[in-house]
């Protein structure tokens, strides 16, 4: 009687879709704009009397 | 696999990102901080309180407008009584450079106290006095309005502040 076979050699390839580049690129994006306005918001502050 | 391991690990870009904003609230932290603790800012409305029925009894509301003042951190004390719907003093000329306690309260309602296009900005409360201490640095002409709506007149409130060499 045939065993069912348990091993193969096909491996099975999983994709890696754990790349963060464009979060990187989103989180400093916004990083950036939110210390740009809070930036100048302050420069006003300390410019006026 | 080892679940552990799994929960542990954090990518390369999460530590950068995680530094970034721990980081920058830090510096946020510590400016409103040192602004605070260091300077000595505070509300312009902090504690201080007044009868609202003697305002024009109660000193220095007596006395509204520009008086110079000796042996305090500022040179001049510029007191302003808000009614609806007026301000007295109505103008006021400052020394170009002088270092200023702006004092001011209501006798009635709340208004507001704002000296456009400067840091001045304050709500006037019935019973509560508002101050800012800022020295006059920029000469030019400041129109005072009241942003708080106190009621069929509150677009006439206004007042001049002139500040000349």
């Amino acid at each position: 009687m045939a065993k069912a076979e348990l091993k193969t050699n096909n491996k099975t390839e999983i994709e890696d879709s754990s790349s963060l580049k464009g979060t990187l690129a989103s989180v400093f994006l916004l990083g950036a704009f939110i210390v740009v306005t809070w930036v100048s918001v302050y420069y006003l502050f300390v410019e006026r009397f | 696999m080892i679940e552990g391991e799994q929960i542990m690990h954090m990518h390369k870009f999460e530590k950068i990102w995680l530094t970034f904003g721990i980081g920058a609230l830090i510096v946020f932290l510590t400016t409103v901080g040192v602004s605070a603790f260091y300077l000595g800012n505070k509300p312009p409305s902090c504690l201080t309180t007044i009868n609202v029925d003697k305002v024009d009894q109660t000193k220095p509301f007596d006395k509204p407008g520009l008086h110079k003042v000796e042996g305090k951190d500022w040179d001049y004390e510029l007191v302003y009584v808000a009614s609806a719907f007026s301000y007295n003093p109505v103008k006021v000329e400052v020394p170009l450079g002088a270092k200023v306690k702006v004092i001011a309260t209501t006798k009635d309602v709340v208004h507001g106290f704002e000296v456009a296009g400067t840091n001045i900005n304050m709500m006037l409360e019935p019973g509560y006095v508002s101050e800012y201490t800022t020295t006059f640095d920029k000469a030019g002409e400041y129109l005072i309005v009241c942003n708080e709506y106190c009621g069929a007149g509150h677009h006439l409130m206004s007042s001049m502040i002139e500040v000349k060499k």
